[in-house]
């Protein structure tokens, strides 16, 4: 379950990183187009496109382990779900909107620190996969004495 | 690009810390962690290092599973890349750390956090493998001749900011001295280096100072305009002679022969100057401050392409810091109070019989011998005959620099006397040709002479 401070966080225009392994324990990092979180508060849905993302793909339908970071970039709050695979599927037409919709508000966050308007929309985020992430774990991730907590 | 592949240094803009990198690790269990770094440090080409601020699941991931994943941006085209990272040490001091954690107290004092920011760490990892993403972004790449140099302090440069810094913090001439050769070694290879310095009154350069022979030739003179040393004392210019042809070292040769025939420097009353038998290259560097010159920095290799223009440039560099240095330093006549007398150390071997010294005083060349070898002149001979008598006539044991100067039968000039390089030498003469009789400092201005064992005087006009 994931706890409603995160909620509010993972709402907004959060910056998402993917980290997964493989057998060998050997780390594979990624960024995701957007984070979905499910009614039931339980999973999420990522976004991944198989061009940067092949190794993190392979990874997950070997063993499904991955932990999701997602930070907003102007104040730096973030939190790690640690979590499980539960599906991988094309992106139906709400997924797209949920991807589009978690762009704008990124971009929007990304502007907001200085960065080029132009630049937040050289992403090339579809085709994308649509990934559902059962959580097992939130922690806290904000810099500070705080960060490797359990939320 | 050779192969593909960019290498570290290609990726200069991702090492701005203007994009976080996502930085992956894995627990020994297998459980994957994933975190955001502020910014990754280039070391040098294989290597980059990531600051360890607070607790941490990366520090302690790496040190079950030294495997890592981090994916970084460019953040001109978002251009991104993956590199696959082995943890190999970590650093809580030395430049890497000072470097990183002054950066750290930087940023966190312009936000107010210095007492929660606090540099713990600096881990260092190999990079394996360096991955280009495509499809990432739509912007074209920039090309990798874009890379501006500035933004990579070549080898070389740094090595001569080290020094820099270093000479900088010598509080003493002959620190200043023994510090500069011992770096020009160890930071630029020059295994063979001497600094000789003008004797203004005798208009010779004597050596006070060398590094990598088997004799360290304190005391030996060149003459102005003799040899490479003494011209280019002359010249006041830098001079290379890179593969120096055989006439010359069948020069050296005939010289090395002719002076075994003379017998020892005992004989002939002169040091010989530092010098390798199979010198192939040589290099001499003027040291000038002002238009004044105060000596010379020279170097020798056995390679003959060892010397090329990149050492006459380091020397030149060098030489002009040593040279505003040294000249800084033997001004420097200030005394300070006497400091702890230290503890005499004995200068003889263990289980070496006790014996006297003898010393025997030439008035008319001011020379000195000691057991009937020959062992300084000229101004640093009076000084030693003077101290001896001294002790033995007043008990005398602690020197100022300032009583020696105010002595006229020593006859230092007025301005600019060289009396630290001239104490410098007799100090390195005497720890070379009889080391139980010690010139040992107490502190600025100030030194002690302190004697192991009986010492007997006498004295001779001729």
């Amino acid at each position: 379950m994931i706890p409603p401070q995160v909620f509010g966080l993972l709402q907004t225009g959060v910056s998402v990183i993917v980290g997964t392994r493989d057998s060998a324990l050997m780390p594979e990092s990624t960024r995701a187009w957007g984070i979905h979180i499910a009614t039931d508060r339980a999973s999420v849905t990522i976004f991944l496109t198989e061009a940067i993302s092949q190794k993190t793909l392979q990874n997950l339908r070997e063993n499904g382990l991955v932990a999701i970071s997602c930070t907003r970039p102007t104040d730096h709050v973030a939190c790690q779900l640690k979590g499980r695979l539960r599906t991988i599927r094309p992106a139906g037409q709400a997924d797209r909107d949920h991807s589009k919709s978690w762009h704008r508000d990124f971009a929007g966050e990304l502007v907001a620190i200085g960065v080029p308007p132009d630049l937040c929309e050289a992403w090339i985020t579809e085709p994308a996969l649509a990934i559902e992430i059962d959580v097992t774990d939130v922690f806290h991730q904000t810099p500070g004495p705080g960060a490797g907590e359990k939320v | 690009m050779g192969d593909g592949r960019p290498q570290l240094a290609d990726l200069w803009p991702c090492f701005q810390g203007i994009i976080p990198a996502a930085l992956s690790t894995c627990a020994q269990d297998g459980t994957p962690n994933v975190t955001f770094i502020s910014q990754i440090h280039y070391v040098d080409p294989s290597h980059v290092a990531i600051s360890h601020q607070f607790f941490n699941k990366t520090h302690r991931n790496v040190r079950e599973n030294p495997s890592a994943c981090a994916m970084m941006l460019d953040p001109r085209t978002l251009q991104a890349y993956r590199l696959y990272l082995h943890y190999q040490y970590s650093e809580s001091s030395g430049r890497l750390f000072d470097s990183m954690s002054l950066q750290l107290q930087a940023i966190a004092s312009h936000a107010g956090m210095t007492d929660v920011f606090r540099l713990r760490a600096a881990d260092v990892y190999e990079v394996l493998r360096i991955d280009i993403v495509e499809g990432f972004t739509r912007l074209p790449p920039s090309p990798i001749s874009e890379r501006p140099s500035r933004l990579f302090v070549d080898q070389d440069l740094e090595s001569l900011r080290l020094m820099a810094e270093r000479l900088n913090r010598s509080e003493a001439l002959s620190d200043l001295l023994d510090h500069s050769l011992e770096l020009l070694d160890e930071l630029f290879g020059f295994h063979h280096a001497m600094i000789l310095l003008t004797d203004e009154p005798g208009g010779k350069l004597f050596t006070i100072a060398s590094r990598g022979y088997p004799e360290n030739g304190v005391g030996s003179e060149v003459g102005i305009g003799e040899g490479l040393i003494g011209m280019v004392a002359r010249a006041r210019r830098a001079l290379r002679l890179s593969a120096i042809d055989h006439s010359l070292r069948y020069a050296r040769a005939v010289r090395d022969c002719a002076q075994a025939a003379q017998g020892s420097e005992a004989a002939c009353r002169e040091i010989p100057l530092p010098g390798l038998a199979r010198a192939a290259g040589q290099i001499a560097v003027p040291l000038v401050t002002r238009s004044r010159l105060v000596g010379v920095l020279a170097v020798e290799s056995t390679e003959p392409l060892a010397f090329m223009s990149r050492e006459d440039t380091i020397l030149t560099i060098v030489a002009t810091q040593l040279a505003t240095s040294i000249d800084h330093l033997s001004r420097d006549t200030e005394e300070s109070s006497p400091s702890a007398a230290a503890k005499p150390k004995s200068g003889r071997a263990a289980g070496q019989p006790s014996r006297g010294r003898h010393f025997c005083f030439f008035h008319q060349d001011d020379c000195m011998f000691v057991d009937g070898e020959y062992l300084i002149r000229n101004v640093p001979g009076r000084i030693l005959w003077r101290l001896l008598t001294r002790q033995r006539d007043e008990g005398q044991r602690e020197f100022t620099n300032r009583e020696l100067r105010m002595d006229s039968w020593l006859g230092l000039p007025e301005i600019k006397d060289n009396l630290e390089s001239r104490l410098i030498l007799l100090r390195k003469r005497l720890e070379q040709k009889c080391p139980d009789v010690r010139l040992v400092p107490r502190g600025r201005g100030r030194f002690a002479l302190e004697t192991d064992v009986p010492v007997e005087l006498a004295e001779k006009e001729t």
